[in-house]
C-alpha cells in the first residue's frame, strides 16, 4: 500500500497553502476535502488581508478570482435608528500590493486548491477524514471513505471543528464560549449598481463593520463587504450569548438589513447565497498548548489561529501562514527522516516567530475585553446620542461637548468605569 | 463484458425552484453560482448496475459524458466508484445540442470505442426529464433497447433485463450488444471509497472533440435543433394569508365559504 509523504486534511486556505508548499518541493501530497470541490461549503465575510499570499504566489490577485481590492475601511455605531461612522481611506490602500481583497470562498478555495494540484498534490474531493490512524503512539495516516490511508505525517487543516485534532488528542471539543456564529447573505445587483451605491472608484471596495444594536447588545457585530456586483452582508455573534438569550443570528441579520443606515443600500438586492459558519475567537485562550504530535500537525482554524479584535477579524491570512509554516516543518522532518514531535515542534517555533502567534499574543486580552457588554449597547448609544446633540441646531443655547457627555453618562456609567474600559481597550486592542 | 455508461451532469434536482433563473431571451436556465452540479441520479444507478455486472462477470466499464468542465467532474466521480476509463465529449460545435444531437454525439463515441456488449443510460435526466437520449442512441447504433430496467444479469451468454411495469415486471433475454435505460427501482448507488477517489484523481480523462469521434458538425449544436423552445417558465407559487372573522361561528363560516367560492376553491 502506498504511504503518502503527507496527508493534508481540508482544502481551505490553510490546507491549500500547506499542500502547495509541500508539492512544490516534490513531496507526494494527498489533500482530503469533504466538499464536492474545494470551497463548496466554506464561507467567510470576507476579505483576505496582508502579504502572505503575495509572498507565496506573487501577484496572485491578477490570476485569482478576487472581487475588489479594499480601498476603504468604515466603522459604524448603530443605536436605534441612528448611525455614527468613522471612515478611513489612504493612498497606500489604493496601490499595489494591495492591503486586502474581497473574495468568495467557493471561488478562491477552488482556485487555491488548483494551484496545489498544478504543483503536484492530489486533491481528493468528496472525501471526509473520519479518524487518524495510530501506530504505537504516533499518527500514521487517516481513515477516510472506509479506507486506511497511510502517511508519514498528517496536517490537520480541517477548520474550526477539527475532528482530527480532537482524535489526535491535541484539543477537546469546541465550547460555545470560544466561538462566534457568523451568518451571511450575498445580495446581487445589476452591473454598476454596487459601485454607484457605495461611491466606489477604480474597482476598489469597502470593508464596513458595524457595532451596537445590530446584535441587540450581544457581543459581536455586523458587516458589509462590497464584491464586484454584489454585497456580502452578515452578522457575527457570540454563540454562548445566542444560546443563553435564545436570540437567533438570522433574526439579527434581518434586523440589521432593516436598519435605516443599511436598508436603502441593499434595497432590491437579489439573494443569491446564504451561509453560516463558526469562528474560533478565543485566541490563545483556546489554542491547543501543543500544535504538533508524533506524525501530526494542526493549522488554521483547527488550531484556533484567528485574530478577532473587534476592529479586525482575520483568519484566512493566519491560516495560510500557519499552513506554510507547517509545510516548512514537514520539509525539515522529511530531510531528517524524523517525523516525531521532537522535529515537528519546529512548526510551533516558526509560528512564535511570525505574526501569527505574535499578533495573538499582542491581542491576547482582546477576547476577554470583547465580552464587555457595554461595548455593544451603552457605548454605541452614548456615541450616537452625543453626535445627535452636537449636530442638532435647535435654537436653544448650546452646551460644551464635555458637559453633554457627562449628562448622558449620568446614572448609566461612571467616569471611573468608562476610564477603566478605555484603558482595558488600549491594553487589549 | 464491456459496458459503456453514458452520464450527464445536472443541476442538483433537490434545489428549490427559487434558486433557478430563466434567461427569457435564450430560454436557458442560469445556474446559481457556487452550487455544484451533480451526476444525474438515474445515471448513478445505471453505473451501479454496471459495477455489479463487472464484479460478477469481470470486464471493463467506460464512461462517456458530453459537456464541458462539468462532464469531467461526473466522469471523475464515476471513476472513483470503480469505472475503468472515461471520455469527455466536448467541442464548441456541440454547444446548444438537444437530446437528438447528444444521442448522435454519444453514438459516434460508442462506435469509436467499438468493442462493447452493453450500453447503459439513466431512464431520463432529472433536469428536463425527456427520457429521449437512451432510446435515440440505441436507434443510432441499430441495437435493441430496453427501458425502465431494474436489474441486469448475464445468463447463458445472453443479457437478461428485468424491466419494471405497473404492478409487475417483465424479463427480457437479449443478445449483446444492447442498450438499457435504468429506472429508479434499480439499487441505490454506492459511495466512493478513499482509494477510489485517489485513483480517480490520478487518472487523466481524455477529451474527444467532434473530429476525434468523426461527428458531422451539421448534425449537432444549436443549429441542428428541429424543435424551437418558445416558452420556459418557473411556476410561480404565491402564498398569502387572510383572516376571516364574523360575529359568531356561523357568520364566520358563511363568510369563509363565500370567500372560498370567490377564489374558485369550492363551488
Ligand atoms: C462569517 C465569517 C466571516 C469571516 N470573515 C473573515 C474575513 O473577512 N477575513 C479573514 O481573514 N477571515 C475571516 N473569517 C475567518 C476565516 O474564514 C477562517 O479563519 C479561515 O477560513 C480558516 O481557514 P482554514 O483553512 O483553517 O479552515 P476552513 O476555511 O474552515 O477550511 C477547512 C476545510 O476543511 C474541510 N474539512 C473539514 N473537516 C473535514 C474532514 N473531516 N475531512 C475532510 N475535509 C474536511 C472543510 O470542508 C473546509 O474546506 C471569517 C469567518 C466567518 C465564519
Amino acid at each position: 500500500m502506498q504511504v503518502f509523504d503527507a496527508i493534508v486534511v481540508g482544502a481551505g486556505p490553510a490546507g491549500s497553502a500547506c499542500a502547495y508548499s509541500l508539492a512544490k518541493e516534490g513531496l507526494e501530497v494527498l489533500v482530503v476535502e469533504r466538499g464536492s470541490f474545494a470551497g463548496a461549503k466554506n464561507t467567510w465575510g470576507g476579505a483576505f488581508y496582508g502579504p502572505v499570499l503575495t509572498n507565496l504566489l506573487p501577484d496572485f490577485w491578477q490570476e485569482a478570482p478576487v472581487e475588489r481590492p479594499i480601498f476603504q475601511h468604515r466603522y459604524s455605531f448603530l443605536s436605534g435608528e441612528s448611525c455614527l461612522s468613522v471612515d478611513y481611506t489612504g493612498p497606500r490602500f489604493k496601490s499595489r500590493p494591495y492591503n486586502g481583497f474581497t473574495m468568495f470562498r467557493a471561488k478562491f478555495d477552488a482556485w487555491f486548491a488548483s494551484k496545489a494540484q498544478q504543483a503536484g498534490a492530489i486533491i481528493a474531493t468528496g472525501l471526509q477524514a473520519d479518524d487518524v490512524l495510530k501506530n504505537g503512539g504516533r499518527i500514521s495516516g487517516i481513515r477516510a471513505g472506509g479506507d486506511e490511508l497511510p502517511a508519514r505525517v498528517v496536517v490537520a487543516c480541517d477548520g474550526v471543528n477539527s475532528i482530527l485534532a480532537q482524535k489526535a488528542g491535541l484539543r477537546g471539543e469546541l465550547l460555545p464560549g470560544d466561538v462566534k456564529q457568523g451568518v451571511k447573505e450575498v445580495l446581487e445587483f445589476p452591473p454598476g449598481e454596487v459601485a454607484r451605491r457605495f461611491n466606489l472608484f477604480d474597482g476598489g471596495g469597502i470593508d464596513w463593520e458595524f457595532i451596537g444594536d445590530c446584535t441587540r447588545g450581544l457581543p459581536g457585530g455586523a458587516f458589509i463587504y462590497t464584491n464586484k456586483e454584489s454585497l456580502s452582508v452578515g452578522v457575527v455573534v457570540g454563540l454562548k450569548s445566542l444560546v443563553e438569550t435564545g436570540i437567533r443570528a438570522d433574526d439579527l441579520l434581518e434586523d440589521f438589513k432593516r436598519h435605516p443606515a443599511v436598508a436603502g443600500l441593499i434595497e432590491g438586492g437579489r439573494l443569491v447565497e446564504y451561509s453560516a459558519h463558526l469562528i474560533p475567537v478565543s485566541g490563545l485562550g483556546m489554542m491547543p498548548r501543543r500544535l504538533y504530535a508524533d506524525g501530526f500537525l494542526v493549522a488554521g482554524d483547527a488550531a484556533a489561529l484567528v485574530l478577532g479584535t473587534g476592529l479586525a477579524l482575520e483568519g484566512a491570512n493566519f491560516a495560510v501562514s500557519s499552513g506554510i509554516a507547517a509545510a516548512q516543518a514537514v520539509l525539515k522532518a522529511t530531510k531528517e527522516s524524523d517525523f516525531s514531535a521532537k522535529t515537528l515542534c519546529y512548526y510551533q517555533k516558526l509560528l512564535e516567530e511570525s505574526f501569527v502567534l505574535k499578533d495573538l499574543k499582542t491581542h491576547q486580552k482582546a477576547p476577554h475585553f470583547l465580552e464587555n457588554r457595554r461595548i455593544y449597547s451603552l457605548y454605541p448609544k452614548l456615541a450616537c446620542e452625543l453626535a445627535d446633540s452636537v449636530f442638532t441646531s435647535d435654537g436653544k443655547p448650546r452646551k460644551r461637548t464635555w458637559k453633554l457627555l457627562r449628562e448622558k453618562m449620568k446614572g448609566r456609567v461612571s467616569f471611573y468605569r468608562m476610564a477603566r474600559d478605555l484603558i482595558e481597550a488600549a491594553r487589549a486592542l | 463484458m464491456n459496458i459503456i455508461v453514458c452520464v450527464k451532469q445536472i443541476l442538483d434536482p433537490d434545489l428549490p425552484p427559487a434558486k433557478f433563473r430563466v434567461d427569457e431571451q435564450s430560454k436557458r436556465v442560469i445556474p446559481p453560482e457556487g452550487i455544484p452540479f451533480v451526476m444525474n441520479p438515474y445515471d448513478e444507478q445505471a453505473l451501479e448496475l454496471a459495477l455489479r455486472l463487472k464484479e460478477k462477470n469481470g470486464g471493463k466499464i467506460i464512461i462517456l459524458s458530453a459537456g464541458g468542465q462539468e462532464a469531467l467532474s461526473s466522469i471523475k466521480h464515476a471513476l472513483s466508484l470503480g469505472a475503468d476509463d472515461g471520455f469527455a465529449l466536448s467541442d464548441e460545435a456541440f454547444d446548444g445540442s438537444d437530446s437528438f444531437s447528444v444521442a448522435y454525439i454519444l453514438s459516434c463515441a460508442i462506435k469509436k470505442i467499438g468493442n462493447y456488449d452493453l450500453v447503459l443510460c439513466g431512464r431520463q435526466a432529472a433536469d428536463w426529464d425527456e427520457g429521449l437520449t437512451g432510446p435515440l442512441v440505441a436507434h443510432r447504433l441499430g441495437i435493441p433497447v430496453i427501458n425502465l430496467v431494474r436489474e441486469i444479469e448475464l445468463s447463458n451468454d445472453k443479457l437478461r433485463f428485468t424491466r419494471v411495469i405497473s404492478g409487475g415486471e417483465q424479463v427480457f433475454d437479449v443478445a449483446a450488444p444492447a442498450l438499457a435505460t435504468v429506472t429508479n427501482e434499480a439499487p441505490q448507488p454506492r459511495l466512493p471509497t478513499g482509494w477510489g477517489i485517489i485513483a480517480a484523481n490520478r487518472k487523466q480523462i481524455a477529451v474527444w472533440n467532434a473530429g476525434d469521434i468523426g461527428a458531422d458538425v451539421s448534425l449537432v449544436g444549436g443549429r441542428a435543433r428541429r424543435r424551437k423552445l418558445t416558452g420556459l417558465f418557473v411556476t410561480e407559487r404565491n402564498r398569502s394569508c387572510e383572516f376571516i372573522g364574523g360575529e359568531n361561528v356561523l357568520e364566520a363560516a358563511d363568510k369563509l365559504a363565500q370567500r372560498l367560492n370567490q377564489l374558485g376553491a369550492i363551488r
